[in-house]
């Protein structure tokens, strides 16, 4: 009998065949390829949740090498499977996300009458198969390489799917600039994951690895006792702590590409141009996610080094901050969302800086629900009042559309931070666990300081948006009588709604302290592998509570001891007033665009910090000057070499080969002379005319 | 009497020399082959001098190598012959000057 861990392949394979069949014979099936790719990621979804079960009643699971890539003595570069509480808990957000997203997308795509006329919905299928397929084996991979792997490859599909119209001008360049500003990150990856399967090469037999004797526990291992270090590998005289962190910045590039930090983030507004189920599902709930889930997933490297938590803590604050403010003054309802994103994937990486792996990995889960629900109910709008995005044009739609208002006003509320809603929690955990470490170094209360402020614009802009597009009377015809919607796109709406509203009571942190009962802390102690039947011996290097423990001894981060209530109190606090702004400027009748009213910084923020026209003068006025210099060297120099030598050869060959007269009797005189010469010459050396 | 070593070399190297002659200066094509011809049978005599000289049978073996080998040439050279005096109206070597660069 096969058990949970033995089909955990089966997950990825299965939207994998979807996307082979949506290839090949999606074009002659109903609904184009759609029904096999709910019917896999339904599967995935199934086998994601009994693997889950499996890992709470079995423990943990690892094989690093189910199939050996390259066998090379000392070094071996293997496919495998890792199934502990992190990745399980993750593919099952994953397979979930991207199975409703498969539902929605028939309505989205199939009964829309301007999508069906521009067709290709086979590609769009296959497209979100392969992706699914991907990011599933991403989150179970069992080592660095194979999860660089998926991660190139949910990139390829990110690009696939932003293009997916990409007869017009808009969508093809977003996919272009969202592939090429990841590849950059990613680029620091390669690098990164190289150096780390050089430097831990000697030391263990699978330098790649996440788990058992993998790089995160010899380095941890390292760190923590100062032995070990005979095997690996550092350049120079580095210290080994100094060559990690370095290790981990590189790394951290590609993450900071994927989950679009400041400031590699530039892309993601852009990727909006896509249909909007993709929006959901890859640049919301799960490849953007990938970046920070990476970072989760080798915390034990991280967790021992503290200049690199420390930067990534700051990027993410500052990310968080940054976006929100963005987001502010956006009117496309898309634009504003994407602006959420980046900012929350700023809060995640703000937790994991401080050793929030808890409260990040549960951000990321309560953000993949609020998050695809929030772009799903998008989407939905955009379908029904024919593909109006701009939140001037829309307006009224609370009574028209009530399964749409209120599920995506339990998406605001959880993203915006509302008690009892997910995000509340998990925001709230974030901001506790930054400001505990930032209470004792206050280099950390920047970030923390950084990440309360963005509560506030939170508040206001997801409200702004709310009250923008639901609220008020219909500013246009479309808005004022929408398309009727199909269960395919309520049912989806319904399962996030719910998930939005539930999800964060999964680990209450402040009701934990108030009722003195850790128990309920359900996600802190399935983190911890202390639920269920424990996450097993073997693993115990994969636990938070080791992870503390690195945090906290290794890399000297120092927490306060304070409760939860009044830092809890100050974000709830921040996160109304911001809402209540927003209510008050915009929940009236006829509402005025007051963040025009914001003058220069508005300006500014609407023109995105001029980020993008720094990254267009970065390619043209620096790097194509510098190519341009490289190439005239290169055609000047170093083709000038080659091609001198070959015309030397050229001139003298055509000199020389008029000695082939073609005449044979000519061939014979200089065979005959030649004998003549060499007899000759052979008889004065040898001395016979002596 | 016996002939000394010396005259079968002074006339294998006249034979020779007669076919490098022929070579150098005739055009004809048939007259190519018959000096090509000479120069392999002045090597035969070459070969079956010393072989007498020496008591070997080595060198007359090779002699009836180069016998065959030399019908095979005359096989090909004819056929070339044929070729040339069909292309070229006259078997005449200077003729077909194509087969360089």
């Amino acid at each position: 009998m096969a058990t949970a861990f033995d089909l955990l392949p089966l997950i990825a394979a299965l939207p994998f065949l979807s996307f082979v069949v949506a290839v090949t014979v999606g074009r002659w099936l109903p609904k184009e390829g759609a029904l096999p790719g709910i019917a896999a990621t339904g599967a995935s979804l199934a086998l994601s949740i009994w693997a889950f079960l499996t890992v709470r009643s079995e423990g943990a699971y690892y094989d690093n090498s189910l199939y050996t890539w390259v066998d090379a003595g000392g070094l071996e570069l293997s496919f495998g499977v890792l199934a502990d509480p992190l990745s399980t808990m993750m593919l099952v957000v994953v397979s979930l996300v991207a199975f409703l997203v498969h539902v929605f997308s028939l309505g989205y795509m199939n009964d829309d009458d301007l999508h069906r006329e521009k067709g290709g919905f086979p590609r769009y299928y296959a497209g979100l198969g392969l992706f699914s397929a991907s990011m599933l084996a991403f989150v179970f991979a069992s080592n660095l390489l194979m999860a660089f792997i998926f991660f190139e490859l949910v990139g390829l599909c990110s690009w696939i799917l932003i293009g997916f119209w990409f007869r017009e001008a808009a969508p093809a360049s977003a996919a272009k600039k969202a592939f090429l500003v990841t590849r950059f990150g990613d680029y620091f990856f390669l690098v990164g994951v190289v150096g780390i399967l050089v430097t831990f090469a000697g030391a263990t037999e699978t330098p790649a690895a996440f788990a058992q004797d993998g790089f995160p526990q010899v380095a941890s291992h390292f760190l923590e006792s100062g032995e070990g270090s005979a095997g690996l590998w550092v350049p120079g005289d580095l210290a080994t702590d100094t060559w990690f962190s370095i290790l981990g910045l590189l790394v951290l590039g590609g993450v900071i590409g994927k989950s679009a930090q400041f400031p590699l983030h530039t892309w993601l507004p852009d990727a909006m141009e896509g249909p909007t189920p993709v929006s959901a599902l890859i640049h919301a709930a799960t490849m953007v996610a990938a970046g920070v889930y990476l970072v989760a997933r080798m915390f034990g490297f991280y967790a021992g080094l503290p200049t690199v938590l420390a930067i990534i803590a700051f990027v993410g604050g500052f990310t968080a901050l940054f976006a929100a403010s963005m987001g502010v003054v956006k009117n496309d309802i898309k634009q504003v969302l994407a602006y959420s994103t980046i900012s929350q994937y700023g809060y995640m990486m703000l937790a994991l800086g401080v050793g929030g792996y808890v409260a990040a990995s549960f951000h990321l889960m309560n953000h993949a629900f609020f998050k695809a629900l929030l772009f799903l109910g998008a989407g939905a709008v955009i379908v029904a009042t024919h593909h109006h995005q701009d939140m001037w044009k829309l307006g009224g739609l609370k009574r028209s559309m009530p399964v749409t208002y209120y599920t995506f006003l339990a998406g605001s509320l959880a993203l915006a931070g509302i008690v009892p809603f997910s995000g509340f929690w998990s925001k709230d955990e974030v901001l506790y666990d930054a400001l505990l470490v930032g209470l004792e170094q206050p280099i950390f209360l920047a970030a923390y300081a950084m990440g309360l402020t963005a509560v506030f614009l939170t508040g206001f802009y997801t409200f702004r948006m709310v009250f923008l597009t639901f609220h008020g009377e219909p500013r246009s015809e479309h808005a004022a009588d929408p398309e009727p919607l199909g269960w395919n796109v309520k049912g989806p709406l319904s399962v996030l709604g719910t998930l939005a509203v539930v999800s964060g009571l999964l680990n209450m942190k402040p009701v934990a302290e108030a009722i003195g009962n850790h128990d309920i802390l359900y996600l802190e102690r399935w983190l911890d592998g202390t639920l269920g039947a424990g996450i097993g011996e073997e693993f115990s290097a994969l636990t938070y509570h080791h992870y503390g423990t690195l945090v906290h001894d290794v890399a000297h981060l120092e927490e306060a001891s304070l409760e939860p209530f009044a830092p809890a109190a100050v974000s709830l606090g921040l996160a109304l007033a911001g809402a209540g702004l927003a209510h008050k400027l915009y929940n009236v009748p006829e509402p005025e665009p007051a963040t025009e009213r914001l003058g220069a910084i508005g300006d500014l923020a609407r023109h995105n910090y001029y980020l993008d026209e720094f990254q267009v003068w970065l390619a043209t006025g620096v790097t194509e000057p510098v190519a341009r210099a490289a190439n005239t060297f290169d055609q000047g120099v170093i083709d000038g070499a080659v091609n001198a030598a070959s015309s030397v050869t050229l001139f003298s060959s055509e000199r020389v080969r008029r000695i082939q007269s073609g005449l044979v009797t000519n061939y014979v005189v200089v065979i005959v002379m030649s004998v003549i010469v060499f007899v000759l010459a052979v008889g004065i050396a040898g001395g016979w005319f002596l | 009497m016996t002939v000394p070593v010396e005259w079968y070399l002074v006339l294998s190297a006249a034979v020779f020399s007669c076919g490098v002659l022929g070579v150098l200066t005739r055009s004809n094509a048939l007259i190519y082959l018959i000096s090509v011809e000479l120069m392999l049978n002045a090597a035969n005599v070459n070969l079956i001098a010393f072989s007498h000289f020496y008591g070997s049978a080595t060198g007359q073996v090779f002699a009836l190598f180069v016998i065959g080998l030399a019908a095979a040439e005359v096989a090909i050279g004819i056929g070339i012959i044929l070729v040339l005096s069909r292309n070229f109206g006259e078997a005449d070597v200077t003729l077909p000057t194509e087969m360089r660069w």
